[in-house]
């Protein structure tokens, strides 16, 4: 059974006479199985939060069908499974860092020594162990962020939607977020990103989909999405001018083409600054923020626990799912008109066959983890050229 | 269990917030600063009687005021979006709603709590430093008329009922009416009746009355004492302000004991007699005779009129309880008031966004507050034969009393349950009055409140403001 199933949801929003004012969502099918990492992507006001909303009973649907584990997102027992982390930390100021996760603990029905030992732990996860008696209030905006994600984790949740969770952290917290999002999917959560930040999306999802103006544009494995299926890359070894120069012949004579760049690789500034931190961290220097978080708590880190009663689900499921795609998965094709940048993307990832040496070590785009042949969908890749392209967004609010 | 994590949330937002601070030093000015500064009628019983009474009064409100100002929590949940995590949890709205009043209820409590403990304690203090006027008499009747709990019985007026019947007929036979427009004999026979009171209830010179209590429920020993309270509002000249007359308690057809008391009294004051309880009779009946003689030899007398108006009262009362129970109920009373107007408050947060709220919170307040003086200003702003449509002024006036009475199956009527008036006059809080506050204002008014504030909190999309 999928943790998500929505079928043409739609949500208007309306003025005070209740005339319909903006139409943030429109005819949205969408289905999030479980142990899926699932990115929502798509500019500001896109409905991306407005559809997560939905998800989480705090808005209703204009129209259409919306179901979480199978029931209405409005459904207490379904709430006490999902775990959230909004677009905005919004904690109770008045509040230290320990009371508010308690606070969130007891909303639901965990046991005191639980609520303490989880606390403790998951403070410590967000390296803010030794500021645990501070007032919300004093935090900064990236501390407030990791409480945030420390209370979406209090319960356990088989299902972790994330608005926008990398939003005014420092690298060390975004890379933090991330590794929680990677090992989380690695433990079988199901996890909603929804995110504009392109990266993030890239590092952690196995599945993408793009909105624009309210509605579905793409939808698909991110490996597809993203591949060049024309361009290899081969990492080796500093080589010298010399090697370089036989390997452009050799390429030219085998393959009738000339090599494109070759150059040396940088590493990422994330990575850079990450060891400069980890130094200073070493050397004990003191700091009144954010520390080193710790590791994965022990009670997030086993598997999702699969009853008999989902395993029957799943069978009955593989039974009776149709081989072709949803209609909600069709690719969609925008309807913008081509820039040039966009069309030179386009160009470069038409499928053209390449032929290499099969003995020649070769490395290729990582593949997904997930079970990617039975989640891989044919995507539309027009609203990623537009993204790159420097367009979307329609300048409406965020919903 | 959720219930009580909002409600616990809400008294640590509640104590935390800086609105509260402000309200809680200022019932801290009044209560500690009172016994400083006030002198009442320089008695002593005066001081701590003006002391009870505004520092009850002014603590009262300000609460109320506090209610209002704490409810904001739930609008500033909405505003700064809390809320959004909040109802993620599996959390049931109507626990989120029911949470948050009782939030505000508790924090009431121990704040009402505190106040009353402040006030007993204070009490003491102006006992021990107020300067004393006549030591001995000032805390006896600091002891046996404020410090107590006290039952108060109204006497039995005679039945003239007869008396005016006859004289009716009378009327009748000789014609007196058959002037009369539009003559109601209802009226009439009622007129003659109030006429009859009014007669008996003045005393002229050399004149007496008997004055006859029921249900004198007390320990009918020597050693305890009944009291009778009357005001000696006399008529006439008496120009050293001294009303003297005899008092005479017991019933010898009965075989109690016979106690003369002469009394020397300021006119136009209340003045309480103390009068052993044997006097009272084995059927819990007491008689008390007022003369109206000077018995004191050698002073001068003067043909004065005592009048007992029915506004003003004689009773009997005596001792039921203890001061500290009866302050206990008065609270539990000031308790049951702050409780609806919590459950309101929070209903108009759920409606309205704050300062809305809390101008529509303050307007039930003051509505609950002045019921009977509103409802006897429209009254009066209405002529009598005057029907809605006769005027625009009429159309208006009873178009608001027609809402104002709609209102009132809502809003309660809060001098209904002020238990202030009673407590500083040692008077007994019952617990039958207690309970109907309980009932009428908690269980019933609160109840209804909160239940329309639930349903319309479970129709509502919480994240639509953030649009």
């Amino acid at each position: 059974m999928p943790v998500v199933q929505t079928a043409g949801l739609c949500k208007v929003f309306r003025d005070f006479w209740r005339r319909p004012r903006v139409e943030a969502v429109k005819d949205l099918n969408l289905e999030i199985q479980p142990g899926e990492v699932f990115g929502l992507l798509g500019p500001n006001g896109s409905g991306k939060t407005t559809t997560i909303k939905m998800l989480l009973g705090l808005l209703y649907p204009t129209k259409g069908r919306i179901s979480v584990f199978g029931k209405p997102p409005t459904d207490v027992a379904v709430k006490g499974r999902i775990g959230f982390l909004p677009e905005d930390s919004y904690l109770y100021r008045f509040l230290v860092a320990h009371e508010t996760l308690d606070y969130y603990g007891r909303l639901f029905r965990l046991p005191s020594r639980i609520r303490h030992e989880r606390a403790d732990r998951l403070l410590d996860m967000v390296g803010l162990r030794h500021e645990a008696k501070r007032r919300i209030g004093e935090y900064s905006k990236g501390m407030a962020r990791r409480i945030g994600l420390a209370q979406a984790l209090i319960n356990d949740p088989e299902f972790l939607i994330l608005d926008e969770p990398t939003a005014g952290l420092d690298p060390i917290g975004a890379r933090q977020i991330k590794d929680v999002i990677r090992e989380l999917g690695r433990k079988g959560k199901t996890i909603l990103l929804s995110s504009h930040v392109l990266a993030d999306v890239e590092d952690v999802c196995d599945r993408v989909t793009i909105l624009y103006g309210g509605q579905q544009r793409a939808a698909g494995d991110i490996g597809d999405l993203l591949c060049q299926h024309d361009v290899t890359q081969i990492t080796a070894p500093r080589l010298s001018p010399k090697t370089v120069e036989e390997l452009r012949a050799t390429i030219q004579r085998l393959e009738q083409r000339d090599i494109l760049t070759v150059s040396n690789p940088r590493v990422k500034l994330e990575d850079f600054f990450l060891k400069i931190v980890e130094e200073a961290q070493a050397a004990n220097i003191r700091t009144y923020g954010a520390r080193k978080g710790g590791e994965l708590p022990e009670f997030l880190q086993k598997p999702a626990e699969t009853t008999a009663k989902d395993v029957v689900d799943s069978l009955v499921e593989a039974s009776t799912r149709r081989v072709e795609p949803l209609p909600t998965r069709e690719p969609v094709p925008m309807h913008a008109p081509a820039t040039p940048a966009s069309s030179v993307i386009e160009e470069l990832i038409q499928p053209q066959p390449v032929k290499i040496a099969a003995e020649e070590p070769i490395s290729q785009p990582p593949t997904p983890s997930l079970d990617s042949q039975r989640l891989r969908k044919k995507a539309d890749l027009s609203v990623i050229d537009e993204l790159l392209a420097g367009r979307g967004g329609d300048g409406k609010p965020e919903a | 269990m959720k219930t009580w994590a909002v409600a616990r949330q809400m008294i640590a937002e509640g104590i935390r917030m800086k609105i509260a601070l402000v309200f809680i030093f200022l019932i801290g000015m009044v209560v500690l600063g009172l016994p400083f500064s006030i002198s009442g009628d320089s008695s002593l019983t005066g001081a701590v009687q003006s002391f009870m009474s505004y520092g009850l009064t002014t603590a009262g409100f300000l609460l109320g005021m506090l209610t209002i100002f704490l409810s904001r929590s739930v609008s500033d949940e909405m505003v700064h979006r809390q809320i959004f995590l909040v109802m993620t949890k599996p959390l049931p709205r109507w626990q989120y709603v029911v949470g948050k009043w009782l939030g505000i209820t508790l924090l009431n409590a121990a704040f009402l709590a505190s106040v009353g403990l402040t006030i007993y304690a204070m009490i003491f203090y102006i006992r021990y430093t107020h300067p004393p006027a006549d030591d001995r008499f000032d805390e006896a009747e600091l002891k046996n008329e404020v410090l107590v709990a006290r039952h108060a019985l109204p006497f039995k007026l005679p039945d003239f009922s007869q008396s005016a019947e006859q004289e009716f007929q009378r009327n009748i036979e000789e014609g007196v009416y058959q002037d009369v427009p539009n003559f109601d004999p209802a009226k009439e026979k009622d007129r003659l009746m109030q006429k009859y009171n009014a007669r008996w209830r003045v005393v002229g010179p050399g004149d007496f009355r008997i004055f006859e209590f029921e249900n004198v429920l007390c320990n009918r020993s020597k050693d305890n004492t009944v009291q009778l309270r009357y005001k000696a509002q006399v008529s006439g000249y008496a120009p050293d302000e001294i009303f003297r007359a005899l008092w005479r308690f017991g019933d010898p057809y009965k075989g109690t004991p016979v106690y003369e008391i002469p009394v020397r009294h300021m006119v136009d004051r209340f003045h309480t007699i103390r009068v052993p309880a044997d006097a009272a009779a084995e059927d819990n009946t007491l008689m008390a005779y007022f003369y109206n003689i000077n018995p004191y030899p050698g002073e001068p007398q003067y043909l004065n009129v005592q009048e007992f108006r029915a506004s003003d009262g004689v009773e009997v009362l005596f001792v039921v309880g203890t001061f500290e129970w009866n302050l206990f109920r008065t609270l539990v009373l000031m308790m049951c008031k702050l409780m609806f107007l919590a459950a309101v408050s929070v209903l108009m947060v759920i409606v309205f966004s704050f300062p809305v709220a809390c101008l529509c919170s303050f307007t039930v307040y003051v509505l609950a507050g002045a019921r009977q003086f509103l409802a006897e200003a429209l009254d009066m702003s209405s002529d009598d034969f005057a029907t809605m449509f006769s005027s625009v002024k009429e159309f208006f006036v009873q178009s608001l009393i027609h809402i104002y009475d709609m209102l009132h199956w809502v809003i309660p009527d809060f001098a209904r349950f002020d238990p202030v008036e009673s407590f500083v006059s040692g008077r007994n809080v019952g617990l039958v009055w207690v309970l109907q506050a309980v009932s009428e204002l908690v269980l019933i008014k609160a109840v209804i409140v909160l239940g329309i504030a639930i349903l319309l909190f479970h129709r509502r999309e919480v994240a639509e403001l953030s649009f």
